[in-house]
């Protein structure tokens, strides 16, 4: 079974870039999310929010390949934001420690809010 | 030999089949009154161990099967998946988000980690077939 390619739109709302994640996260994510970050990163934004959507597949490779996209964000000093999380993925989340390096907001109009307060 | 409260999947060793198996587990637990989040918890533990059972057990070999026995007696759910694996030589440690981040530790480990977070009990055996088998278990609790 083969999973189809995430669909990945980036959009700037002020000082922060969006990464809006269509489709399911797993280890076949990684060189659509790989290459949406490497295009985000053109524009130094130092406020990354990533919003996944609420029905989306998420395993262990996807969360993989989630992390090695934070620790890039982490030698960037890059602030990062969760949204779109089911209730069991916020807490798959932070079970695994993600939410150590991320914050997971409800809605990403809340998440834009936030992120905007924060310098 | 099954039962009529036994339910049995055969699925190729390929990654994304799992999905197949928890869409099946899904429909069995709701069946039988396991709430919405763990019926969440119980797919996502097994669907790691049929990845598990695919990557780590049957090695990729094309030609493997990976096999998914559920079970509901006495108010509690039982999984078993095998592969044609030997099974693992040591439990792995608990994956640490933050080494990992740092790149001192490979980012590995979080399919079992999660398995036995999500689940009542999971065990790791061999079975007399010579198969490798993860058992799991969920109380169906009030």
């Amino acid at each position: 079974m083969n999973q189809r390619p995430n669909e990945i739109k980036i959009e700037k709302h002020g000082d922060i870039i969006l990464l809006d994640i269509r489709g399911d996260v797993t280890a076949f994510s990684e060189p659509s999310l790989n290459s949406a970050y490497n295009s985000a990163k053109e524009s130094s934004p130092k406020k990354i929010l990533l919003k996944f959507e609420e029905t989306a597949y998420i395993n262990s490779g996807g969360i993989a390949v989630l992390i090695q996209v934070l620790a890039q964000t982490r030698r960037n000093n890059q602030r990062i934001g969760i949204t779109g999380l089911s209730d069991h993925f916020k807490k798959v989340f932070n079970m695994v420690g993600i939410t150590k390096f991320a914050t997971i907001y409800p809605s990403q109009q809340d998440a834009l809010s936030a992120m905007a307060a924060t310098a | 030999m099954l039962d009529d409260q036994t339910v049995e999947l055969n699925l190729p060793s390929r990654i994304g089949y799992e999905r197949i198996a928890i869409g099946g587990l899904a429909a069995f637990a709701k069946s039988v009154g396991f709430s919405s989040s763990r019926v969440e918890d119980l797919k996502t533990s097994v669907a790691e161990a049929c990845i598990n059972a695919m990557q780590h057990g049957n090695k990729g070999k094309p030609d493997a099967r990976v096999l998914v026995a559920i079970s509901f007696q006495e108010n509690t759910l039982r999984i078993s998946v095998f592969d044609e694996g030997q099974g693992l030589k040591a439990q792995p440690k608990d994956p640490d988000i933050e080494r990992i981040i740092e790149n001192l530790d490979p980012p590995v480990g979080f399919g079992v980690f999660l398995m036995k977070r999500l689940m009542d009990r999971v065990e790791f055996d061999r079975t007399s077939n010579h198969l490798h088998e993860v058992r799991m278990m969920m109380k169906l609790k009030g």
